[in-house]
């Protein structure tokens, strides 16, 4: 049932348009999976509608569960992350979408007691897979927090700290090179450039996250995950990040995790929708904003709900 | 009575007798502090410094005691302080919850406030009656061996003080958990590890009990770390129950001298404390 498996370059129009349990409900689908996974529940009424899929994803990550103890946080979902897009994951608070963002870089191994289970593949390799690596895992994707969480350090050690670690550089200019360009995609430079000595913590907190940003960006990751990044900042500083977001998007894979509807709107092209550990949607954001198929997502994204 | 005038009375009470046991505390540590100085500084001189501990009767001061004592509180935290560290280092950020963390924890706690004579008796046991005979090197070990929960406390305490948010966007960077460590979380918790190794000497340097079992003491200057040496502790205690009002007058400058030392410490634990809290909110 891997939705890579059957990269069917479907017609987005005709499976939007399909009629709840049309032709499109194949069983080969990966929504198809999630679908069936709900059914049982008798709760949510389940237009077997699929998505269609995702051709050549970067994360594939199927039937993924996460326990904390015996508490169930993520419950068997199914989704594929596309290239050079922003797959934006809404829903109420504890619904499971920073606990989904956490497994894709294998962050919940630092958690005492959690436990994933289920496949993600990145570019077809199994991250689980004991023989992985976590820190080499981790060095090849990005991580943005809710909170700006620079390093006590300088400006310029802040980015240089990923390419030092993972031996980037062979020169100082050639780091030199990398801080700066890192810098200017983040949009930073012009601000920064007279104080890289300075430390990264006297930056106000829109620019301490664009500091996060190029430090992330700094080792070339293929995919920069985003966990909430805008929550604690106002909004001039959170519209500068969208428009960094929308830049990265020509270069990166991104997944972002926000509880601003109107932000998964502005900048991402899929949107997931979760609820209580379950993935209950997942489709184009123009689609899942303007027909949602589920009464559950309408309900959130119509404000009536979470 | 009304009810607002019984809780202002309450309030009243309670504030006094808070009052009270504050001015109590305060009266003691005044008396002890006035004590010290008006015994103390009659004998600062200029020999305290220079001249040797004397026999009884003729002048002399406390220059090997004061030589001793800075050795072996040196040598103490230099074994005592990287040890207690990486135990820190291990409960704070390896162990955590695990099963050996709680022993190491709880052990650690039961020795943090086991009587230091009892640290005297052990390293007696294990270095002196092996060696034969008492030893600078044996007081150092039990200094150090005092000042090894007190680093591990802090230092965990400190290392858990560093904000979980920092650790994980290392350790998202494909950071090992040692580089995170040596690179992100030492330098964030630098001061309050500093100021833990300065605590952990002013606890170290006033101890007497333990050096009284393993370096004793000595007449003469020795540098000499397999013998025994002399330290303003263990000077301070034979001199001050001495019928000799020459010796008497060197215990009260000892004391004075260590109390101030301590004091001096603390204070510069305090300022490098207060930089931290600066430092953090920049």
């Amino acid at each position: 049932m891997s939705e890579s498996g059957t990269p069917g370059p479907r017609d987005p129009q005709t499976a939007a348009a399909a009629t709840p349990a049309g032709p499109g409900a194949s069983p080969g689908s990966a929504d198809a999976a999630v679908l069936r996974h709900l059914k049982p529940s008798g709760r949510v009424p389940a237009p077997a509608v699929p998505e269609p899929a995702v051709v050549d994803p970067v994360f594939s990550c199927r039937n993924v569960s996460v326990f904390y103890g015996a508490k169930e946080a993520l419950k068997g979902v199914t989704l594929d992350v596309g290239r050079r897009q922003v797959l934006a994951m809404i829903g109420p608070s504890g619904c499971g979408k920073s606990t989904f963002l956490r497994c894709l870089n294998r962050m919940n191994d630092t958690i005492a007691g959690a436990r994933v289970s289920g496949t993600i593949l990145l570019d077809g390799q199994d991250i689980q897979d004991p023989s992985q690596d976590a820190a080499q895992l981790r060095a090849r994707i990005g991580m943005v927090f809710q909170k700006p969480n620079p390093f006590p350090k300088s400006i310029y050690d802040n980015v240089a700290y990923g390419p030092r670690i993972h031996g980037m550089s062979r020169s100082r200019s050639q780091l030199d090179d990398i801080v700066c360009t890192s810098l200017q995609r983040a949009g930073l430079w012009d601000e920064v450039k007279d104080r890289l000595t300075t430390p990264g913590t006297g930056l106000s907190g829109g620019q301490q996250q664009r500091l996060c940003i190029a430090r992330t960006i700094a080792v070339q990751p293929e995919v920069i995950l985003m966990d909430e990044p805008c929550s604690a900042l106002d909004p001039v500083a959170t519209a500068r990040i969208e428009d960094l977001i929308d830049e990265l998007r020509e270069s990166y894979a991104i997944v972002i995790v926000t509880h601003s509807m109107q932000q998964a709107a502005r900048v991402s092209q899929r949107t997931a929708y979760f609820h209580l550990g379950e993935l209950i949607e997942v489709g184009e954001t123009d689609r899942v904003f303007t027909n949602p198929r589920h009464r559950l997502t309408e309900d959130y994204i119509t404000g009536r709900f979470g | 009575m009304s009810r607002r005038a019984l809780r202002t009375f309450y309030n009243l009470l309670a504030l006094s007798l808070s009052g009270l046991a504050t001015a109590i505390g305060l009266f003691f540590l005044g008396a002890i502090l006035w004590t010290l100085i008006k015994n103390g500084v009659g004998g600062m001189s200029l020999s305290v410094f220079t001249a040797m501990t004397p026999p009884p009767g003729s002048s002399g001061g406390l220059l090997n005691a004061i030589y001793g004592s800075v050795v072996m509180t040196l040598i103490g935290i230099l074994i005592g302080g990287p040890v207690g560290m990486l135990a820190g280092t291990y409960l704070a950020e390896y162990g955590r919850t695990s099963r050996l963390s709680m022993v190491v924890r709880f052990v650690n706690d039961v020795l943090l406030s086991a009587p230091s004579i009892i640290i005297g008796l052990f390293v007696y046991e294990l270095l002196v009656v092996r060696m034969g005979h008492f030893s600078a090197l044996a007081g150092a070990v039990a200094l150090a061996i005092i000042a090894i929960p007190v680093t591990v406390r802090t230092t965990e305490d400190m290392l858990n003080l560093v904000p979980q948010g920092m650790k994980d966007a290392s350790t998202a960077m494909g950071a090992y958990p040692w580089r995170t460590i040596t690179s992100v979380i030492y330098p964030a918790a630098r001061s309050g590890i500093v100021t833990g190794l300065l605590l952990a000497i002013a606890r170290i340097s006033g101890e007497t009990a333990p050096l009284l079992f393993t370096a004793l003491n000595n007449q003469f200057w020795s540098s000499n770390l397999g013998a025994p040496m002399a330290n303003l502790p263990v000077v301070i205690f034979q001199f001050a129950l001495s019928p000799y009002p020459n010796w008497q007058q060197l215990a009260w400058s000892g004391a004075l001298l260590i109390t101030l030392s301590i004091l001096v410490l603390s204070v510069a634990a305090r300022v490098v404390v207060s930089s931290l809290a600066q430092g953090g909110k920049r």
